[in-house]
Parts: C-alpha cells; sequence; structure tokens
C-alpha cells in the first residue's frame, strides 16, 4: 500500500503527460507538421540546429551568447538589488527615503526600456544586458525587502533580550530569516531575466536562442520556432534546478517544503 | 530615586516566606505606561523577590504584557522607574531571559543550536556553550530531538526549547509571557512542573504572566491580581502550600476562589 501512494502522483503525471502527446500528436495530424510539427521533429530540428550553423554559429554557440547576457545581467542585479532591497528592509529610513524613487520605476516592465537601451547602448551586448538587468534587479530588490522587512519580530525581540545589537539581530536573524524570500527572488529574478533576453534578442541582434526564433518565423519554420522555445525551456528549467540544488543547501530545515 | 511621601516602600509591603528575609530583585516604584491617552498602568508599585516565582494574574487585555515590555525595556515607560538589582531594567544589559507567548524558537536552528542561541549572542566561549547547552538539553530531556528542526516538533517540545534557550543563559531575571497559553492542559501541567523544577535548581527569579488562575496558584510563591485596565494592583496573596501541589486539595481551591473573586471586575 505504501509503495503504490508513493508511485501514485508518479503515475497521474505520466498519465497527463502521454494524455498531452496524444493531443499534441492528433492536432499535429489534423493540421499539418506545417503548421504544429510532431513532438520528434521538434527534436530533430534541435539536433539539426546543433550540426548545422545558422548565421555562422551552431546552437551552442547561439546558446552561449544568451546565457553569457543572462548571467552577465543576472550576476549584476544580485549584486545591486541584494544589497539595496536588504538594506530597505532593515533601515525604515532609509526605506523612507528611496521607496518613492523605487516605485516610479517599478510599475515599468523591463522590455519597455528596450528602445531606450538600444538608443543608449546600441544594438551590441550592452542594451541586451540592461533589459535582463532591469528585470531581474526589480524582483530581487522586492524580493529581498520583503525577507527583512517581515522577519517574525518575536525572534527579533527573543534575541534583543539576550543583548543583541544592530549588526548581530540582522546577521543572525534578519538575515537568515529573509533567506527563503531572497530564493524566491532569485527564481524570479532569473525567470525574468531569460524573458528579457529573448524579447532583447527577438529585437536586434544576430545570435542567441532568440535570434533562432525570429529567424524560424521569418522562414515559416514553426519546428525552428519551437525548437527554440524548447531550449529556452530547458535552459531555465536547468537553472531553476541549480537554484533549488543551492537553496537546499543553504536552508537546510526547509528540506521537505523546496 | 526617592518616592513621593504618598507611596509606601513597596519592598516594605509583604515579606512572603516570612522566615528568612529576601533579597529584593526587581523593585517597580510608581510604574505607570500610557500609550497616547490610553493609560495601561497606573502607579504600580511592588517587587518581586530573588528567587521567587511570582505570577501576575490579569484579565486578558489588562497590560500585563505591556508591563514585561516595560520590565524588559522594549516599552520606554511613561513615569516612575523598574529597577532591576538597584539598576534600570534594559534588555541591553543582556542579563534577562524572555519565553514567549508564541513560538520563538528559530526556524533555521536545529534544537540544540537554538539553545545555545542566546549563549553565542553574549559570545560565551565555545566549551562554556558546549557543556551548558548539553546539560540543559538533559535537564528538560529535549536530548533525543537535539538534531531536529523546530517545525518537526510538537507545540510543547518548541516551547521548552524556548525555555531550555532561557534558562542556558541563567538569566538574572525570567520573563514568562503566558508562554503555555497555547498548549492543552494535560502538557500544561507538565510543563508547570518542569519550570518549577529548573527554576529551583538553578535559583532563577521568574515573573510569570498568566490569566490562567489555576495555572498561578499552581506555581506561585506570591500572586499579584491585577484589575482591567488601567491596571492596578488589586491583591497579593502569598501561597505557601506544599509541592507537589494538588488541584483539589481544598487549600488549592480556596486560594483559587480567592484570587477568582479577586479577579471579578464584572
Amino acid at each position: 500500500m505504501k509503495s503504490s501512494s508513493r508511485f501514485y502522483p508518479l503515475v497521474l503525471g505520466g498519465a497527463a503527460l502521454l494524455a498531452v502527446l496524444g493531443l499534441w500528436l492528433i492536432i499535429s495530424q489534423m493540421a499539418g507538421p506545417k503548421i504544429l510539427p510532431r513532438p520528434w521533429s521538434i527534436l530533430e530540428e534541435i539536433a539539426r540546429l546543433w550540426r548545422t550553423p545558422l548565421s555562422g554559429r551552431p546552437l551552442s554557440g547561439h546558446i552561449f551568447f544568451s546565457l553569457r547576457r543572462v548571467l552577465a545581467a543576472f550576476g549584476l542585479a544580485v549584486l545591486t538589488g541584494l544589497p539595496l532591497g536588504l538594506a530597505l528592509g532593515w533601515f525604515p529610513v532609509f526605506r523612507k527615503i528611496v521607496t518613492p524613487i523605487f516605485e516610479i520605476f517599478r510599475p515599468i516592465p523591463p522590455i519597455a526600456w528596450i528602445p531606450i537601451a538600444i538608443l543608449w547602448l546600441g544594438v551590441g551586448e550592452g542594451s541586451k544586458i540592461f533589459i535582463c538587468y532591469v528585470g531581474a534587479f526589480i524582483i530581487l530588490v522586492l524580493n529581498s525587502l520583503a525577507g527583512t522587512l517581515y522577519v517574525d519580530r518575536t525572534l527579533v525581540n527573543a534575541a534583543r533580550v539576550f543583548g543583541a545589537n544592530q549588526k548581530r539581530l540582522f546577521l543572525e536573524v534578519a538575515l537568515p530569516a529573509a533567506l527563503p524570500a531572497i530564493f524566491a527572488g532569485l527564481q524570479n529574478g532569473l525567470s525574468m531575466a531569460w524573458m528579457c533576453v529573448l524579447a532583447a534578442e527577438l529585437v536586434g541582434g544576430r545570435e542567441g536562442v532568440g535570434f533562432i526564433i525570429i529567424q524560424g518565423m521569418n522562414m515559416d519554420r514553426v519546428d525552428m520556432i519551437m525548437a527554440g522555445m524548447a531550449v529556452i525551456g530547458a535552459l531555465g528549467a536547468i537553472f531553476a534546478a541549480l537554484l533549488r540544488v543551492l537553496e537546499k543547501t543553504l536552508c537546510p530545515y526547509r528540506k521537505q517544503l523546496v | 530615586m526617592t518616592p513621593e511621601p504618598q507611596t509606601p516602600d513597596p519592598a516594605k509591603r509583604s515579606n512572603p516566606a516570612a522566615k528568612t528575609p529576601k533579597a529584593v530583585k526587581v523593585l517597580v516604584r510608581n510604574l505607570t505606561k500610557s500609550f497616547g491617552s490610553l493609560l495601561v498602568l497606573d502607579n504600580l508599585n511592588f517587587v518581586v523577590y530573588a528567587g521567587e516565582l511570582l505570577c501576575l494574574v490579569g484579565p486578558t487585555g489588562c497590560g500585563k504584557t505591556t508591563f514585561l515590555n516595560c520590565l524588559t525595556g522594549f516599552l520606554p515607560l511613561t513615569a516612575g522607574e523598574i529597577l532591576v538589582d538597584g539598576q534600570k531594567a534594559s534588555f541591553k544589559k543582556g542579563d534577562l531571559g524572555f519565553v514567549f507567548q508564541e513560538s520563538s524558537t528559530i526556524p533555521w536552528l536545529t534544537v540544540y543550536d537554538n539553545v545555545a542561541f542566546g549563549l553565542k549572542i553574549k559570545k560565551t566561549p565555545p566549551e562554556v556553550i558546549k557543556e551548558r547547552v548539553e546539560r540543559i538539553l538533559t535537564v528538560v530531556g529535549l536530548n533525543p530531538f537535539k538534531d531536529l528542526y523546530p517545525r518537526e516538533l510538537s507545540a510543547s517540545l518548541d516551547q521548552r526549547v524556548a525555555l531550555a534557550r532561557e534558562f542556558a543563559t541563567q538569566p538574572n531575571l525570567l520573563l514568562m509571557d503566558e508562554p503555555y497559553g497555547q498548549l492543552d492542559i494535560k502538557l500544561r501541567y507538565y510543563l508547570e512542573d518542569e519550570l518549577r523544577r529548573i527554576q529551583e535548581r538553578e535559583g532563577t527569579t521568574v515573573a510569570f504572566v498568566t490569566h490562567n488562575i489555576e495555572e498561578a496558584v499552581y506555581l506561585a510563591d506570591r500572586i499579584l491580581v491585577l484589575t482591567q485596565k488601567p491596571a492596578t494592583i488589586k491583591e497579593e496573596v502569598i501561597v505557601t502550600l506544599p509541592r507537589p501541589r494538588r488541584f483539589d486539595d481544598p487549600s488549592f481551591v480556596a486560594i483559587r476562589d480567592q484570587v477568582t473573586a479577586a479577579i471579578q471586575w464584572w
């Protein structure tokens, strides 16, 4: 009984996946492979892109470009957004000063920055990294701010009764308490960076996974578009999994939750 | 420093165990606390003797928690003073212990590290931390759970961890704010016995706030009954019943009824 209940979700999930695959095949059969290619032709297309260069680069080269943009932007966002968010959450005066400024920029979607980024930074790497940075930065700030702002007051008071000063309170209570929120921010910020890199590559550029997708559209090749989409999805999933591993290592007490 | 002429020195008001005069641990003089126009504590005068377990009993919302927050120095006093060992009370000195009404265990620390937390904040040498934590874990019977995280514990175990954490720092004065209010009755008796056992063993002075009259009679050396807000001290009840106390003992019931009568504000 015990083992069957453990495999039950696996069976359900597998059945659902098979059902989607079946539906896909049926629609593809009815609409024709030009509108919706069969699942395996997408794998074939990925293999073809891996071997045959597109615009002078194989798939690995395009992945490299997208990856570099995302990681550069994400790294910058972590280095700047995380400390800013933590400081906003921890220092009430700082929060009161900065919040109005931040609130002006917060609701602007990162993609709205594309034209201005291109005018300011050109069509090269700078503007693309900038757009991804804006997207990830705002999410990281908001999450680390919420994490430190909503620390359980009882925990803070418990540490204060022991005579903890501000520095110890921050390092021993606020920061570890904020870690789950920070990790949620890292996950969302990274997805946002992937979203933005696609948008940036769709608008301009001759390399990157977004470029493959836009080329697929120009060449009326749905399999190529979907191959690009699948690659982006896989990359996003890999990085999300890496972050989860990191979270499990840093927050062992949440092991059953993550 | 000199009290107002109309206020009698609270230290002289009573002397419980009567046999030997006890040292005054906490001296509360003319303590008044208001939030804006809302007067919460109205000119409280009393003492806590060294090594005693004092229960403060009063109706819910009468200002018991406010009093404890004044004692720790979290809240500034409107008037009067609170002296611990003759000095102004403040959490900044770090010799207080506080057991909160709600769970205050640190979720990301194991039971062992939770108990060590206060000692670490106080920069106690590692070998002393190890010795004290291991001793107190044994005393409260938490050894089998020392590697678990708080969310893996029941509510009563969780509150025991919080209690052990305070005792590990050997506080000068331990404040308890309805610590067992969330627990069912059986666990409460168990933890009350445990508190009493450790308190006697460590010689800790405890100020225990509760709205549960039976709990107060069971635990206390002395009970102060507070009135409805603005709180003043309505009655002092000295409990000299032998321990372990029994809830069905006629003299226990008599004291319980006396406190109940005093607390009735309707």
